[in-house]
Order: C-alpha cells, then sequence, then structure tokens
C-alpha cells in the first residue's frame, strides 16, 4: 500500500466543488509533482491534506499510512508528519517566530509521546537549520512572516519543514516569489529530506523548480481532476505545449 | 480655607447623590450599565466603608488617614478633596458616605522608583487622593481584593503638579458577584504626564470612569488596559479626556476579551477645548469575542472646538482570525493552544506600555488565569 492513496476526492469549498474525483497515489522514498491551470484546485487538494475545516470533503477518501487521514484534526495530522509549505503563508502579529517554531515543534514531540526540548535545544536546532536557508536571526526575532517579503516567507516555510522533518511535505508552489539563489536553497533543503521513509508532493508552475528537484512522477491536475500523468519528462512537455493539450483528455 | 470646608464638600455631595438618584441605562454615559436596576440608593448610603492597606509608604510621600477627624487634615487634604475633576453621582457617593480613605502627597521634586502597592478591600464606599507636587514621580499599583461583597464604590482623586508624572496601574481581578465602581478624577498643570493600565476581570457590573484634565501645555496621559470576561461577567471602561489647553497630548488603547455571556464596554469621549490648538489624541478600542453569547460595545467620540488638532480614534470587534488558528494548527499547535497563543498576541500590545516589569508581569498572571475561564470551549 502507498504511503498516500487518494481515491475519488470530491472537495466542496464555499458551496462549490472544487475537487472532482481526485485519485492519487504516493509512494514512500517517492517525489510527486502537480502541476496544472490557475484555479484547477491544487491548493485545495493541499488545504485538503492539510485539513483546512472549510473544505469539505463529500464524496472518496484520504489514506495516509493505512490510516484515514479525512478524520484528523490538523494538529493530529502534523504530529504524524504531514506539513504543508503554504502558498501564501499566514502573517501572525505578536508570535515572535522563534517562540512559534518552538511552541509547534514541542507541540508534535508531545502528541508524538516525545520528550519536548528546552529553549536552548530548540534555539541551536533552529539556528543550525536557519544558517544554511539564510533565514536571519533578525527574521526569527520578528512577529511570524509579519512583514516578511514573499520570498523570506517562502523560505520560512521550508525552515519549518527542515526543523520539523516531516513524512510527508506538501509544498504549494514554494518556488514561486523566490529569486534564482533562494530556489537552489529551497531545492537543497528539499532534496535534503529525501529519504526511503519520507514521500513529497511538489505543487509548481514551472519545470524551473522540476530541475533541481526531479520527480518520479508528474501529474496534471485540470478541472478537479487528475488528467494526465508520466515521468519527469511530462514537464518538459507542458512547458512547451501549455495545458489546453492536456486538458480535455482523461487520466 | 479650614476643615469646614471638607464638611461643606461632603454636605453638597449628599444632595447632589440625592438629587439625582442612581445612574441608569437612560443616562447617556450609563448605556451599557444599568445600575439603577441591582442597587437602590438606600445600598449606596448603608453599605459600609471599604477598607484600604499601603504596603510600604516610601520616602518623600506622606500619608493622611481620612479617617481621622477633619481639623487634623492638612492644608493641601483641605485644598483638594472633593474638589479633582468633575462630580458624578456615585463619585458624590463615595465622598459623602465613606467613613475613610487615604490621602497621599509626593513632595516637590521627589522621584519614587520603586512601585507603591496600595490595595482595596472589603465592602462598601472609600475615598483615595494623590497629590504629586512639581516634579514628583511616584509608580502606583492599585489592587483590588475580590471580597468586594454588594457593593465597591471607589472615589479617586489625582492632582498632577507640573512636570510630575504618575504612573497608574489598576488590577481588578473577578469579583463576579459584586458592583465595583471607581472613579478618577485626574488634573494635570504644565508638562505633567499620567499614564495608566486597567485591568479588569469583570464583575456583576464593573465600572471604572476616568476624567482628565489636561490644563495646561505639555500635559499628556497615556491609557491603556485590557478585560478578559468570562460567564456572566461585566466590564466598563469609560473615559472622558479634556484637552483645556494647547499642545497637550492624549492616547488610549483598550483591548478586550469577551468569553460566555459576558459583555465588554468602552465609551471613550475627548475634548478638544476652545483654544486648545495643536493638541493631539487618539484612541483604539478592540474587542475580541470568544464566546457565541458575549457582547461588546465600543464607542469612540470626539468633541472638537479648537483648530490645528489632530485626532484619530476606531474601534473594531472581532473574532479569532481562522486563516492563523488553520496555520498554527497545521504545524501542530492544538487548537486550544492556538487559540490561547492568538488571544495572548491580540492582548499583548495594550499590556506592554506598562514600564515596570514586575507590575506587568502581575497583570500578565491575572490575564492568563482569567483566559481560563473566558475561553472554555463550548461545543
Ligand atoms: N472559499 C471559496 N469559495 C468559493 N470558491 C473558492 C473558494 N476558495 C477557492 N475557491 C475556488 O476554487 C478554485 C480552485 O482554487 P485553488 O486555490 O485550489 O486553485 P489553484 O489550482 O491552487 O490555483 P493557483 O495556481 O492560482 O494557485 C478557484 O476557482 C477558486 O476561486
Ligand atoms: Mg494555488
Amino acid at each position: 500500500m502507498s504511503m498516500l492513496e487518494i481515491k475519488n476526492l470530491h472537495v466542496t469549498v464555499g458551496g462549490k466543488e472544487i475537487l472532482k474525483g481526485l485519485t492519487l497515489r504516493v509512494a514512500a522514498g517517492e517525489v510527486h509533482a502537480i502541476m496544472g491551470p490557475n484555479g484547477s484546485g491544487k491548493s485545495t487538494l493541499s488545504y485538503a491534506l492539510a485539513g483546512r475545516e472549510d473544505y469539505q470533503i463529500t464524496q472518496g477518501g484520504i489514506s495516509y499510512r493505512s490510516a484515514n487521514l479525512a478524520a484528523m484534526s490538523p494538529e493530529e495530522r502534523a504530529a504524524k508528519g504531514v506539513f504543508l509549505a503554504m502558498q501564501y503563508p499566514v502573517e501572525i502579529p505578536g508570535v515572535t517566530t522563534l517562540n512559534f517554531l518552538k511552541t509547534a515543534l514541542n507541540a508534535q514531540r508531545r502528541a508524538r509521546g516525545e520528550s519536548e526540548l528546552d529553549a536552548m535545544s530548540v534555539l541551536k536546532l533552529v539556528r543550525q537549520k536557519a544558517g544554511t536557508l539564510q533565514v536571519s536571526e533578525e527574521m526569527l526575532k520578528r512577529a511570524l512572516n509579519v512583514g516578511f517579503s514573499g520570498g523570506e516567507k517562502k523560505r520560512l516555510e521550508i525552515l519549518q519543514m527542515a526543523v520539523f522533518e516531516p513524512v510527508l511535505a506538501i509544498l504549494d508552489e514554494t518556488d514561486s516569489g523566490l529569486d534564482i539563489d533562494a530556489l537552489k536553497l529551497v531545492a537543497d533543503g528539499v532534496n535534503a529530506l529525501r529519504a526511503p521513509h519520507r514521500a513529497m508532493l511538489v505543487i509548481t508552475h514551472y519545470q524551473r523548480l522540476l530541475d533541481y528537484i526531479v520527480p518520479d512522477r508528474v501529474h496534471v491536475l485540470a478541472g478537479g481532476r487528475i488528467v494526465a500523468e508520466g515521468g519527469k519528462e511530462l514537464a518538459h512537455e507542458l512547458e512547451a505545449k501549455g495545458y489546453a493539450h492536456f486538458a480535455k483528455e482523461p487520466a | 480655607m479650614n476643615a469646614a470646608a471638607i464638611e461643606t464638600r461632603r454636605s453638597e455631595a449628599l444632595d447632589n447623590f440625592h438629587t439625582r438618584g442612581m445612574p441608569h441605562r437612560r443616562f447617556e454615559h450609563w448605556r451599557y450599565s444599568d445600575l439603577r436596576a441591582i442597587l437602590d440608593a438606600g445600598q449606596v448610603a448603608q453599605s459600609g466603608t471599604a477598607k484600604w492597606q499601603v504596603e510600604s509608604v516610601p520616602d518623600g510621600v506622606e500619608l493622611f488617614d481620612l479617617a481621622a477627624p477633619a481639623e487634623q487634615a492638612p492644608e493641601w487634604v483641605v485644598r483638594y478633596l472633593g474638589t479633582v475633576g468633575n462630580r458624578p453621582t456615585m463619585k458624590e457617593a463615595s465622598l459623602a458616605f465613606a467613613d475613610g480613605g487615604v490621602a497621599l502627597r509626593v513632595t516637590r521634586g521627589r522621584k519614587s522608583a520603586a512601585p507603591m502597592r496600595l490595595q482595596i478591600s472589603s465592602t462598601g464606599n472609600v475615598r483615595l487622593l494623590l497629590v504629586l507636587e512639581d516634579d514628583a514621580s511616584l509608580t502606583l499599583m492599585e489592587t483590588h481584593a475580590s471580597d468586594a461583597g454588594l457593593l465597591r464604590n471607589v472615589g479617586v482623586e489625582i492632582v498632577l503638579g507640573s512636570g510630575a508624572s504618575l504612573s497608574h496601574v489598576r488590577l481588578a481581578p473577578s469579583a463576579p458577584k459584586s458592583i465595583t465602581v471607581e472613579h478618577i478624577g485626574v488634573t494635570e498643570a504644565r508638562g505633567a504626564c499620567y499614564r495608566a493600565h486597567f485591568a479588569n476581570f469583570g464583575s456583576r457590573l464593573s465600572r471604572t470612569e476616568l476624567h482628565i484634565l489636561l490644563q495646561d501645555v505639555g500635559a499628556e496621559a497615556h491609557l491603556s488596559g485590557v478585560m478578559v470576561l468570562g460567564g456572566e461577567g461585566h466590564a466598563d471602561v469609560t473615559s472622558h479626556i479634556e484637552h483645556v489647553s494647547g499642545g497637550t497630548r492624549s492616547t488610549q488603547l483598550f483591548k478586550k476579551v469577551a468569553g460566555g455571556k459576558s459583555r465588554a464596554v468602552y465609551q471613550g469621549k475627548i475634548t478638544v477645548r476652545e483654544g486648545a490648538n495643536g493638541s493631539d489624541s487618539w484612541q483604539t478600542a478592540k474587542a475580541l469575542l470568544v464566546g457565541d453569547r458575549a457582547e461588546a460595545d465600543l464607542k469612540p467620540e470626539l468633541i472638537i472646538f479648537a483648530d490645528d488638532v489632530k485626532c484619530a480614534h476606531g474601534a473594531a470587534v472581532g473574532d479569532l482570525d481562522p486563516e492563523s488558528l488553520f496555520y498554527l494548527r497545521s504545524r501542530g499547535i492544538p487548537e486550544r493552544e492556538a487559540r490561547r497563543l492568538l488571544v495572548r498576541a491580540f492582548l499583548e500590545e495594550a499590556v506592554e506600555p506598562i514600564e515596570d516589569g514586575g507590575l506587568r508581569a502581575a497583570v500578565w498572571r491575572e490575564v492568563e488565569e482569567a483566559l481560563s475561564r473566558a475561553m472554555v470551549i463550548v461545543r
């Protein structure tokens, strides 16, 4: 059985059906890319996986490591290793980034029955990861995402991924808004986490990211379903032909 | 002037109280706090005298016990007692019925760094007079015990001489069965500064009313406050700041968290009097409703008779932001903890202005305790 099995998933948001029978399997150790036109439901899929309450599953299901993911709260999913790097990270005034990282990491550890880390150990861990991602000490002291540039927010998402070491990482357009150097940093961060027991779902519009994070499979999402899938060469084909060519084809 | 002046003011106060009667919701500024519905004049008159206690009197601070015969009152007590600020009904009651209270004077130029603690306890009326002479400074921590019985009614008068500076923190823990009323009148001379923080955790009816007169150039008032209410708690902070003179400044920042069936009220009136040109004021009040049946009433009000005045005000009632909540939860922070984190973050800005670290910590401790009551999630 695959780590992640999404079967005939239908998701409704604000009374509108966005995902209309999406089926997708990701095995442990693999990296899958999802590409698709604006508004096709990519972020909707990522939110449904992370457990946003206003994203209602009306049909089908999601199993994650043989458990029913849809029945878990967002915090439960996080503790079990699901991590979503959001397309639009949320600004939270009044909560410093470092304090947030400590609270979140320890909450996950507690839920897994592991011992909590003291402030010093967290600081050490965060500093070490922040160094390689070029997240400054000053950013860690600021309120979470408040006033961060687009690229800084994305780097902070990846810093979180590095700190939490998830089992299933979903990256929703983490490459958008990144300069070339940052893109490489982020890709290195992702590649460093590649492991036989982990899987990743990388949502992107650009072939460029997939040059750095080479996917095992590429899926095309259009109109709320997967309409095509293939190897990494599919990304090149998309780049050349655009989506119009695929949108009509059933998967 | 002699001791008889005090007696005259007391009997005037008694007359005023009886003539006007109990404030009720058809009085403009008692709309959200209907005192007459739960208390009558006789109960106010017979509620006795509340107690006060000062831990230790710092050097340069003079104390006079108002329970002593009026003939013994020093000149400064005779001069000010019953004269500072306007004379609203319940403040008149505290003057008329209190058989005691405390008067404190910080003499000219004396700077008292360590906070002075004043504890108010028990039930009834009580008076407080605080006189800071020119260039004197003081930090006052006013704490309230929760044993207020039916009614605690406090009348406070504060006189700030030129260049005087007072930091005042008032901490009133939850007293769900009591009616707690406090009127604070402040008058400020040239360049004086009044910084005050009001931490309210709810009573059956809690009213804190301020009347501040910025009399002369450069006088400033900076108010901040938090309310954390749960159950059927009520708290009302009503302020009136008058910019009497030009070049005066005032700021106000109040944050409220209302859970359960509680009610949080803020009414802030600013008057810029004729000729008070170049005055500067702003006020912000924000409330977060964490209970389906909680209510917040925020009413900023500006009355301007001068030119070249800078005034800004704002008020907002809201819910916790669902996107922020989801973001935190998706990182593994359980819902309850995530909510707490966001509420704390919301309040922070209004607690921060407390300069003394120890007092700030004391307010946070009360906030944490109150949040546990206010944020019971009913599903
Ligand atoms: N709350 C909502 N109510 C109604 N429609 C919504 C709501 N949220 C999202 N949608 C719609 O769902 C569709 C899919 O949105 P989604 O964000 O999943 O697209 P996407 O594939 O991630 O697009 P992009 O490439 O632009 O990020 C869009 O048409 C969007 O307008
Ligand atoms: Mg999207």
